[in-house]
């Protein structure tokens, strides 16, 4: 039962993308509407309902594999066309469709002025479908099928507006990223394949113990899974990628690139856990990782002054903090970090959209200020996000840090970087976030004032915005500290119970919910003095510690320096190929071959002289010759 | 010794109005010598007791063939050889040459054979007979002569085409 | 078989050197044509001599198989010397070389 509600909620928006992609022209908007959100709509009642149905069984029940067909059947190995309904997939499936409905909705107000609004909701729900199929996948094929049509999905709404050249660049750029991923997750099923024979998750995961603790293999797979993760989830050194693929409409930066795409790599490591428990190194690896992502860029969102971006290397941050925590080994924080991000990066990233949106596509914060005034909703959205994300008591983002901040505590030595490093991130995160919301919403509005004034938002964006808004406080009381584990529990079926599984104890958990509030509390007091009581000081200040600032504003560089490492010497490589080697190597052979023949051409050609005569002389000469050598041959031999 | 008689008489016809074919500047009258060549081969053919053959000979080659040419001739009227220089005089050499290289070749060939059973053949067969070239065509050969038959039928269209052209070229129907 | 087949043979030559040197000297494409019919006629005597040396009647077929490609020949061959000269005043195959490489 479950599991063919699971298959429609697959199915629904790929048929509804494929009925808008297909359509002849342009449908009436309230067409595309009707096919594009209802799709998403009807995608979320299921989850919902397979959700609720999983609740009525018993804990060590609720994992279900589907299989329509056998896809691909070889020398022993089975590759099935089946899905995987468990506890994990399902909490995903909910995030999904949940949020990704929310935001179709949203796109239905924000893209009503684009002429393209039937191939914006195809590839929206192009994108849901790819996402579903990836968190549904119950083997590694099709996880690997989802994971490219994510790819390819992301790569469309990137490049959504692709008359703007920078949309484009931005485009290529994520989808040559994500590529670099792919062929990491790639090898690591192919080397899945030939030290387990199968594909299946099942199969695979239980037959992970037989490569041995720490074998040189398991740490392979794992890193190989991670170079995946890295790509999708933009960690460093694969991140530049995210801040670019803001050219796409704000709608696709939320569900895309903060709640959805971005945490795949979270979702895959949490699948893969059975690999990643059975190597300590490979789990160190990804939480430093992590971590090392985390304090980066939380201090180029420090300098960020597009509205955007700040929310873009925020998101990077975030993701970190997910990655250190599934490294270590605390996935039930993982997911709770994840589900908890999606709820408050939606809401910010939409909030901003309908800042974007009532200032005309404006996207710096140079020229916004004061907007509390006029955009109420967007004003609530964003302030529970930033309050949510800072980690202050009570919204979702104090729970979720702390859930994983705590564990962390318990993780041996790299447990306590990660803490440092994490406790340090809840004060720049704080920091920045207070920074964007006091330099648009406070203050003084831009010299001149706002020609014309801010439009407020229509229902169709203001009802996902105050949603988002809600759950980003009421989302954390999922679990609390100190005993209330909803979470944890609903995921204990996969993550199991083991010695590499971190949970928060009590003791760690009063340590870090001291320091961390007292951090974002300092974050937000030192924004405060910053950028809201005195708007003037900010200037004053621009002077200081100009040269790390200016570091930072260029996203540390990692930009430059694959341009220095790897583009520069192609482009030179290229440059010699073209000009020294091709024309000699293949251009010259091909050249010569021509000039050969056509020299060999010329000569044979005089002598078709078109005279049947001269044919003929030759054609004599030829016999004589021939009968010359006969007699010859004839006379030597007699 | 009738029948070396026989031969001498129809090679020395054979080659004497070859030899005119080759050099009577006129064509019509070379289209008549060949008419005497054709006629002495078929007498050697008489010889080698292939009188199907012979006939074939005569009717075919004397009667249609050379009818043919010279109704063209005759057509094409007289347009006298023409006088300019000839551009291949240089090659006559070569030409020379062969046929001294070929004849040098036959010659050696020819005296070099020593395996005829010259003498071994009965003098009278029937191989010449219609019946058995018939049998022959209709069993051992039967390719060859579906070719044949193909060979005329192209043949036949090919001409038809040709004449057609030709009409049109000259404003015809 | 009272005259050797040496002597047919040698016939046979002769009558193919006459039609070459026929060939090789005449320009007007009649007489080609007419030099090309006494080399197959040189063939043919060699063909219907060696059936009469092996008692065998394949020469004689082949002959006759040489009579019919030459009966075709000429047809296609006057054929296309009335179609190219008709409007041409001379007759010179040389002229003929259209088909130049």
């Amino acid at each position: 039962m479950a599991t063919a509600l699971a298959w429609i909620v697959l199915v629904v928006p790929l048929i509804s993308g494929i009925v808008l992609a297909g359509w002849p022209g342009e449908p009436p908007h309230a067409v595309t509407r009707l096919l594009g959100i209802g799709s998403i709509l009807i995608s979320f009642a299921l989850s919902v309902a397979v959700f609720i149905g999983l609740l009525g069984n018993a804990a060590d029940d609720r994992s279900f594999t589907s299989s329509a067909f056998e896809w691909i059947s070889i020398a022993g190995t089975d590759v099935d066309l089946s899905i995987l309904v468990d506890p994990l997939s399902v909490m995903m499936m909910l995030i999904i469709t949940g949020v990704g409905f929310l935001i179709h909705l949203y796109s239905a107000e924000y893209m009503e002025h684009d002429r393209d609004y039937r191939r914006f909701f195809a590839s929206m729900n192009l994108f849901v479908f790819s996402m579903l199929l990836l968190v549904l996948a119950g083997n590694f094929f099709f996880l690997i099928v989802g994971w490219a049509f994510v790819g390819l999905a992301s790569y469309l709404l990137i490049g959504f507006w692709y008359e703007r050249p920078t949309a484009v660049a931005a485009a290529k750029k994520a989808f040559v990223i994500n590529v670099i991923g792919d062929v990491g997750l790639v090898l690591a099923a192919f080397l899945i394949l030939r030290e387990l024979g199968t594909l299946d998750y099942g199969e695979a995961f239980a037959g992970a113990s037989g490569l041995g603790a720490n074998s040189g293999t398991v740490l392979a797979i794992c890193l190989l899974l991670f170079v995946g993760a890295a790509a999708k989830s933009a960690q460093v050194p694969l991140h530049t990628w995210l801040p670019d693929a803001m050219e796409g409409p704000t709608p696709v930066s939320a569900l895309i690139h903060a709640a959805t795409m971005v945490t795949a790599g979270v979702y895959l490591i949490v699948r893969c856990h059975a690999f990643f428990d059975l190597s300590w190194l490979a789990g160190d690896i990804v939480a430093v990782v992590g971590a090392i992502t985390l304090l980066m860029a939380a201090t180029v969102a420090l300098q960020q002054v597009d509205i955007k971006r700040v929310l873009a290397w925020s998101t990077v941050s975030q993701v970190g903090y997910m990655i250190m925590a599934v490294g270590l080994g605390a996935y039930a924080s993982g997911m709770f970090m994840l589900m908890a991000h999606a709820f408050y990066k939606a809401a910010l990233f939409l909030a901003a959209g309908v800042v974007i949106h009532a200032l005309h596509d404006e996207q710096s914060l140079d020229r916004m200020g004061g907007l509390r005034k006029y955009l109420r909703v967007a004003y609530f959205g964003m302030g529970a996000g930033c309050l949510a994300i800072a980690g202050v008591p009570g919204f979702a983002g104090f729970f979720a840090k702390d859930d994983v901040l705590a564990s962390a505590l318990n993780g041996g030595a790299i447990g306590v970087f990660c803490w440092v490093v994490g406790i340090l991130g809840a004060f720049l995160t704080a920091l920045y976030m207070f920074r964007l919301l006091f330099r648009a919403f406070f203050g003084p509005e831009p010299a001149g004032g706002y020609q014309p004034a801010p439009h407020p938002s229509r229902w169709w964006m203001s009802v996902p915005v105050v949603v988002l808004g809600i759950l980003s406080i009421v989302g954390g009381w999922l679990q609390l500290p100190f005993g209330w584990t909803e979470i944890s529990d609903w995921l204990l079926p996969v993550t199991g119970e083991g010695p590499a599984i971190l949970e928060p104890t009590h003791a760690t958990e009063v340590v870090t919910i001291i320091v961390s509030v007292v951090m974002a509390l300092g974050g937000i007091g030192l924004a405060w003095w910053l950028f809201g009581a005195d708007p003037e000081r900010r200037i004053r200040l621009a002077a200081i510690a100009r040269g790390p600032r200016a570091v930072m504003d260029d996203a540390w560089r990692f930009d430059e320096a694959y341009d220095d490492v790897f583009v520069e010497p192609g482009r030179e490589m290229a440059d010699v190929m073209l000009t020294r080697v091709e024309p000699a190597g293949p251009q010259g052979i091909i050249t010569g071959t021509v000039a050969f023949v056509r020299g060999a051409a010329r000569l044979v050609r005089s002598s078709q002289s078109g005279m049947v005569r001269a044919y003929a002389f030759w054609m004599v000469l030829g016999i004589a010759l021939a009968g010359i050598v006969a007699a010859l041959i004839a006379a030597g031999g007699s | 010794m009738g029948e070396k008689v026989t031969f001498a008489v129809a090679a020395i016809g054979a080659l004497g109005f070859g030899t005119g074919v080759v050099f009577f500047r006129d064509a019509f009258r070379a289209a008549v010598s060949l008419i005497g060549t054709l006629l002495s081969v078929a007498l050697l053919f008489i010889v080698l007791l292939a009188p199907f053959a012979a006939a074939v000979q005569v009717i075919v080659y004397a009667g249609a063939i050379v009818v043919m040419f010279l109704f063209v001739i005759a057509y094409l009227g007289e347009r006298g050889e023409v006088t300019t220089p000839d551009r291949l005089d240089r090659w006559q050499v070569i030409g020379w040459l062969g046929v001294i290289g070929l004849g040098a070749f036959g010659a050696v060939a020819v005296l070099d054979s020593s395996s005829a059973p010259a003498d071994a053949a009965p003098a009278t067969t029937d191989v010449g007979t219609p019946a058995s070239i018939g049998d022959a065509f209709l069993s051992d050969h039967l390719l060859a002569f579906e070719v044949t038959s193909l060979i005329l039928l192209v043949a036949a269209v090919g001409a038809v085409i040709l004449a057609r052209s030709a009409v049109q070229g000259a404003g015809g129907r | 078989m009272n005259v050797p087949i040496e002597a047919y043979l040698m016939l046979s030559l002769a009558l193919l050197a006459l039609g070459l040197v026929g060939v090789m000297r005449r320009r007007n494409p009649l007489m080609l044509l007419l030099s090309v019919e006494l080399m197959l006629n040189a063939g043919n005597v060699s063909l219907i001599g060696f059936s009469r040396l092996w008692d065998d009647p394949s020469g004689q077929v082949f002959a006759l198989v040489v009579m019919v490609v030459a009966a075709a020949e000429v047809v296609i061959g006057l054929g296309l010397v009335v179609a190219i000269f008709r409007s041409r005043t001379r007759l010179d195959v040389d002229e003929m070389s259209s088909m130049r490489g």
